[in-house]
């Protein structure tokens, strides 16, 4: 095929294209819709760094108030005229009261195409001494209802919407030809019709694969800044998405090699579309639950409070008698909080939490061990479904993926256990039971915000490869059918 | 005439192999989702149900304790599966289903299945709700959507309406005969359930109304698409694009219309963040709402009048403990506090929903999925109310509590079984019905629109 005919193939493409009304009204909607998902992206992130900011301002005006509020009962004689329970100088009531550090996971700017688990998983929390951070704070306050319907983001339009578009933009390419009759004139050319119904599909995809990537581009540099651009999760971003699309361009080229009436074209590919698209993950869901399944958080609980009560049957029972039956701390009067008290409490509540997370550690071991054994599961199997595939990869590469986010809690944790360690042992100190002075509130652990859009554990270049491999089987075999179809 | 119609139609749908397929596909689709519904229903309820028992026990069997720890020990209130979540399990994994009862802190529900989900979750989960909301209309679409465009495009059209079979007897026939393909999917759908059902559910009869009504809901709907896409095929008389128009219509309303209105929802109502809702009520149960004044001078003013009730000098001349008088005086305070924000949360939650219900005008799916859901008790409505009933019992816990711990330091096991076991009914029928009305007038509205649709489209039935 020469470059004149080449010419000739891609005018007369975009002159058919341009001329089907109801394809360019379509592609004008879906391209509405794909703005739209960017602006509710970007909105989402935007929300989340507007939240971050709130935070910052939040924790500076708590540890100020509490500077000032130390800073006067120390210039008093250690003298706090307020409620015992709120006097900053007792280590538990700080750790209670102000202690409480927000562990933040700053958010990626490519975010706003993916919000994956962004919107079910916190992405921050109040580091709480006592309570693990993930059966208090269950993230933002959220609307369920929502949450079910799902988000009308990025992926969302890429994954489901641009294969139906693909889909209808190049279904009869070659019966269209047969049932308009224009298939015998074309036989009487003297190209070979199987290139030239390969050029077209090309020159279609070319032609959508330009006008995509120059439409979300700058709009996406224009909606959350030029960061992202030189990351390499964007390039594998745009690599991954083009794969895809050029896997339904192979696909759709693939049913037409069938020489099926449009129709039939229309059905099969939409029926392959929610096959793999909708029922392929399910059947996953259905027998991965079954083979790894899921324990619920409740049988968290249950443990940790089986565990309570066994403590509190004889160790913990003899401790409550030595802090409420000793004299200084005069829990039993109950009618005056005294220092003792707000000291007794304290020594109760971290000996207890010892106990509870040292039995919760054994049913979360097994919880998230669930998880991730069904994560490693998806990653073997995503191939099934490129809708997955996609999926699970533009999550990795926004940051939003389970596995960042569950880095995001392991981090929480061990920032959790660091605080304890800074105020259990003040909250167990006796002599004066009020040990927290102004040089503790500079030392109160604080975590450090980070991005996490790290993907180490996918192998991205295998993955397209593989794709690369599909769609390039799918296109051979479809060219060698219409070479076929011609003779 | 109409039978002739009927049975040459179905005789011509069997014949084609795809409508073979789509069936054995779709078969294997409902057993599927039959059996993953039971999975969930047997396995969620018994352990909602055992934890609710192994929670209280645990707590009536805490031993010898102060009784304000030991009402911080608390237990949990689970929110049981609805006896339909077999069928649909709506929103369930999306609420959570467990409220701590303790002091001082109004509970929120936890422990939402879905933050410990995999990305697979945000496909969907397949049960029987699922199969009819979301592919179980595509399926009716493909099988109907050629009923009257093949008659143009083999040019048999003509010889159809040159016999002597009336042109209403034609439409008629042509619509039962697509009818009768969906009838016998929604037989197998409703013997399978219905076995199901049978077999698992203890309290068959209460559950019977609103899985008729379900059953009802179903009919309607699947009447209401069998006639839309009759008409569209009638009306384009061109498969391919009926196809086109049938699918962007199932995938506009399915998932485009829901989910921009979710995201429309959430711009024009936005939520409060934790962030700034702790801060607001943190600061309003310290320092008061208007002129109350703070923590520490409404403490002084509860002191100055419980000395004045008892008519004593000091507070250690009172009769009673003075600490367990203010938890409960700062129970109520804070408590109304609580209540006002969570209040406006649930207010500004109820209005996105609302925003997003009212796309249902434009979607007969979402409109179903709506019914379906208050229906099968598995909405935010049912879920409020059992947010509402457990707040009501952790304040009447500590009522119990506090009323003991005026005179009592220590509470022993004894003490503890007073403590009443939490119980949840969900809404009645009637409730549930009040509940899915504007889904049911909805639905209606689309039979109208499906009736006005088809006689349109009769109209138009010339050559």
């Amino acid at each position: 095929m020469n470059r004149l005919m080449l010419q000739t193939i891609v005018k007369h493409e975009i002159k058919l294209l341009v001329r089907n009304k109801v394809l360019v009204y379509l592609f004008s909607i879906i391209f509405f819709m794909l703005l739209s998902a960017l602006w509710i992206g970007s909105s989402m992130y935007k929300k989340q760094l507007s939240t971050i900011r709130q935070i910052k301002a939040y924790d500076k005006e708590i540890t100020d108030s509490l500077r000032e509020r130390i800073t006067r009962i120390e210039k008093e004689d250690m003298i706090y005229p307020g409620f015992i329970w709120d006097d900053p100088t007792f280590a538990y009531n700080t750790a209670r009261n102000e202690g409480p550090q927000f562990a933040v996971k700053q958010p990626f700017s490519l975010q706003a195409l993916t919000v994956g688990q962004s919107d079910l998983q916190p992405f921050y929390y109040k580091v709480n001494i006592t309570r693990k951070q993930y059966l208090t704070y269950d993230g933002e306050i959220g609307n369920s209802f929502l949450q079910f319907i799902g988000n009308f983001d990025f992926a969302f339009v890429v994954v489901y919407l641009f294969p139906l578009l693909i889909i209808v933009f190049t279904y009869n390419v070659l019966s269209s030809e047969k049932e308009q009759g224009t298939w015998v004139l074309l036989k009487t050319s003297n190209q070979s019709l199987g290139r030239l119904i390969t050029a077209r599909i090309a020159i279609r995809y070319l032609l959508f694969i330009m006008f995509f990537w120059m439409i979300v581009t700058p709009v996406l540099v224009l909606l959350v800044g030029v960061d992202f651009f030189f990351t390499t999760n964007w390039w594998w971003t745009v690599i991954c998405v083009s794969l895809y699309f050029s896997f339904w361009f192979a696909l759709s080229m693939f049913i037409n090699s069938f020489s099926f009436s449009s129709t039939l074209n229309a059905m099969t590919l939409i029926f392959i579309w929610l096959f793999t698209g909708i029922i392929v993950p399910n059947l996953l869901q259905i027998g991965l639950n079954k083979i790894y399944p899921i324990p619920s958080r409740i049988s968290m609980v249950t443990e940790e409070r089986n565990a309570l009560n066994q403590y509190f049957e004889k160790d913990g029972q003899t401790l409550t008698k030595e802090v409420f039956n000793n004299p200084r701390t005069m829990i039993r009067q109950a009618s005056i909080v005294t220092p003792g008290m707000v000291y007794g409490y304290g020594v109760i509540v971290y000996k207890s939490q010892e106990i509870k997370d040292a039995a919760a550690a054994v049913a979360e071991r097994k919880l998230y061990g669930q998880i991730e054994r069904q994560q490693n599961a998806i990653q073997r199997l995503q191939l099934l479904s490129p809708a997955l595939l996609l999926q699970e990869q533009l999550s990795a590469f926004a940051g939003t993926h389970w596995r960042q986010f569950n880095k995001f809690s392991i981090d929480v944790d061990t920032f959790r256990r660091e605080t304890q360690r800074f105020y259990f042992p003040k909250m167990a100190e006796e002599s004066t039971f009020r040990s927290f002075t102004l040089k503790d509130v500079d030392a109160i652990p604080r975590f450090n915000p980070k991005v996490y859009a790290d993907y180490g554990w996918t192998d991205i270049p295998a993955l397209v490869l593989t794709y690369i491999g599909v769609t390039v089987v799918l296109l051979l075999t479809a060219y060698k059918r219409l070479l076929a179809i011609v003779k | 005439m109409i039978g002739i119609v009927v049975k040459k139609e179905l005789k011509e749908i069997f014949r084609t192999s795809r409508i073979a397929w789509l069936f054995a596909g779709l078969l294997v689709l409902i057993a599927l989702s039959v059996y993953n519904g039971y999975t969930y229903y047997t396995s969620h309820s018994s352990l909602l149900k055992e934890s609710q028992e192994v929670t209280y026990k645990q707590f009536i069997s805490q031993g010898n304790k102060n009784p304000h720890l030991g009402a911080h020990f608390g237990f949990y209130a689970y929110k049981p599966t609805a006896d339909l979540a077999m069928i649909d399990n709506g929103i369930e994994d999306y609420t959570g289903s467990s409220f701590y009862l303790e002091p001082h802190k109004r509970g929120i529900i936890k422990f939402r299945e879905v933050t410990d989900a995999t990305s697979l979750k945000s496909f969907g989960f397949l049960n029987i709700g699922y199969l009819i909301q979301f592919i179980f209309p595509l399926f009716i679409f493909l099988i109907c959507h050629n009923i009257f465009s093949k008659e143009w495009e083999n040019g048999t059209i003509k010889l159809l309406l040159g016999s002597k079979v009336g042109r209403r007897d034609i439409y008629m026939g042509k619509l039962l005969a697509c009818l009768c393909v969906v009838s016998m999917l929604i037989g197998i759908i409703l013997f399978l359930s219905s076995t199901v059902l049978i077999a698992t559910s203890a309290n068959l009869e209460k559950v019977m109304g609103s899985y008729l009504i379900y059953l009802s809901g179903l009919c309607l709907f699947s009447v209401i698409l069998t006639s839309i896409a009759v008409s569209v095929s009638l009306l384009t008389r061109s498969s391919t694009l009926s196809l086109v128009i049938l699918a962007g219509f199932w995938l506009m309303g399915v998932f485009l219309l829901p989910r921009l209105a979710g995201e429309i929802s959430k711009h024009v109502y936005p939520a409060i963040t934790s962030v700034k809702f702790d801060h607001v009520t943190f600061n309003e149960m310290q320092y008061g709402v208007g002129d109350e004044g703070t923590k520490d001078y409404r403490r002084e003013k509860l002191l100055e009048r419980t000395l004045a009730e008892y008519h004593v000098d000091s507070i250690q001349q009172l009769p009673v403990y003075f600490i367990p008088i203010t938890i409960e005086f700062f129970e109520e305070s804070d408590g109304k506090v609580m209540d006002r924000a969570y209040s406006a949360v649930d207010q500004n939650q109820a209005r996105q929903n609302g925003l997003v219900r009212s796309v249902a005008m434009l979607s007969p799916f979402l409109a179903f999925r709506d019914f379906s859901m208050h229906v099968t008790a598995t909405d935010m409505e049912t879920h409020n109310d059992f947010s509402e009933k457990a707040e009501q019992h952790r304040r009447k816990i500590g009522v119990i509590v506090d009323e003991y711990y005026q005179k009592h330091v220590e509470a022993t096991n004894e003490f503890w079984k007073t403590v009443p076991q939490f119980q949840y009914e969900p809404p009645g029928l009637t409730h549930r019905l009040v509940a899915a009305g504007p889904a049911m007038l909805i639905m209606l509205g689309w039979t109208l629109a499906a009736i006005a649709l088809m006689i349109f489209s009769y109209r138009k039935m010339t050559v």
